[in-house]
């Protein structure tokens, strides 16, 4: 079946299988940086923006995201390198697999929250799982960014 | 998971009718369980083109449309502003916020699950579900219910009291299901206790709220009195997560905190 969305702001039509999930679909027409960690929609390395809400889509049938926006890494490009540059700095850049997923949901974080605390930050992030550290060091690097420190 | 056909359902009767044609056609609420334990469909059928995903009040009750998400739901002032947050608490104890930005509270409550937080938040308080064939019926009576209701649920009804509730979800991890999950509830000066995830669906501890709601003066004794009650009356089992022992003792100490909690 065909589906319309638009993928970071340009409009796109992928024939899928009805049964067919969003990081499946963007994966086979080469959006490579959607990573697919557990599948089971526990760990959220797989998490994009629809319609600016992160979600993650290893879960999220592609027929369901007919007319809707996707924003991927691709699509926040400025501010994922501002964030992995506070990330950096703390230490919490390890193996790299959960950092798109983490760098989504810390942008959605900042646009949804105008001053979080840590309550809202760890509720935030705790749907993106980090399988190298604790999360301190996120935690910590989040706080910066959304300071601007 | 196969699944032969996607169908954007055009209006809830169109959607009635498609779920008709097929026993294995299915509702698509969020589709997150479809997922987790990969069933295979004849047909999906979307809703999400509906307007079932507002919350909205009357005078009376907040009434809540069943495709609205869960993270739309634990966000809304209409649902916070309920029982000192604790429907909204319980609902935000589900998995990451992209799972609940996925998740809808009405595919929570028709599916029944033994470890929803979702029902068992709900189910202190006087909650109607409204189906499409025109029919109502209280969260509880749809618990009890035998089989499966051939319907779509299209709504969920919270009547306005004024009160204060409690919710607590015991997890192995941050992003686990229950062990065993309580909501405690003193609505108008009656008191309502929920068990869930033991691991059966949440259930009312009938007994132990008729004790604790018969007595004039209540101690802190008749808090832990009610609470082995309700140890007591409900069933618990064994699984993976924990034992039905482990439940039990559980039981005791947090129905008597939820009750001390409300009656502050």
């Amino acid at each position: 079946m065909l589906v319309t969305f638009y993928l970071n702001d340009v409009e796109v039509t992928y024939n899928v299988r009805p049964g067919e999930y969003l990081a499946e679909s963007l994966r086979n027409h080469g959006v490579k940086s959607v990573k697919v960690g557990c599948n089971e929609s526990t760990c959220g390395s797989c998490t994009l923006l629809v319609d600016g809400k992160p979600m993650m889509s290893c879960s999220l049938l592609t027929a369901s995201i007919e007319g809707k926006h996707i924003i991927t890494i691709e699509g926040i490009q400025e501010e994922a390198a501002k964030i992995s540059t506070y990330f950096a700095k703390q230490g919490a850049d390890q193996c790299g697999f959960c950092n798109v997923g983490f760098a989504l949901v810390i942008y959605a974080l900042k646009k949804e929250y105008k001053d979080p605390t840590t309550e809202e930050i760890k509720n935030y992030i705790v749907g993106n799982l980090c399988r190298c550290s604790g999360l301190q060091s996120h935690l910590k690097a989040i706080k910066a960014y959304l300071k601007g420190e | 998971m196969k699944v032969n056909e996607y169908y954007r359902a055009s209006s809830i009767e169109d959607a009635y009718l498609k779920l008709q044609e097929n026993p294995k056609n299915v509702i698509l609420a969020g589709g997150l369980w479809i997922k987790k334990i990969g069933q295979d469909c004849n047909a999906l059928v979307d809703l999400s083109t509906l307007g079932l995903n507002k919350i909205s009040e009357t005078k009376d009750e907040v009434i809540v449309g069943s495709m609205v998400t869960q993270r739309d739901f634990e966000n809304s002032p209409l649902i916070r502003s309920l029982f000192n947050d604790s429907i909204a608490f319980a609902v935000r104890e589900v998995m990451g916020v992209n799972f609940r930005n996925i998740a809808t509270v009405g595919g929570s409550i028709m599916g029944r699950y033994p470890f929803s937080d979702v029902i068992c938040g709900l189910l202190p308080y006087h909650v109607t579900l409204e189906f499409y064939p025109k029919q109502t019926m209280s969260l509880e009576e749809y618990l009890e219910y035998k089989g499966k209701l051939n319907a779509i649920l299209v709504s969920i009804h919270i009547k306005k009291e004024k009160g204060r509730g409690f919710f607590k979800k015991v997890k192995i991890t941050a992003l686990d299901f229950p062990i065993v999950n309580f909501a405690v509830s003193k609505v108008n000066g009656k008191y309502s206790i929920v068990v869930g995830a033991r691991p059966m669906v949440a259930a009312l501890a009938k007994k132990a709220m008729e004790y604790i709601n018969s007595l004039s003066k209540i101690s802190e004794l008749d808090y832990k009195k009610a609470a082995e009650i309700a140890a007591e009356e409900l069933s618990y089992l064994d699984n993976k997560d924990s034992s039905k022992e482990y439940r039990i003792d559980l039981t005791k100490v947090y129905v008597a905190r939820g009750l001390k909690e409300v009656s502050k």
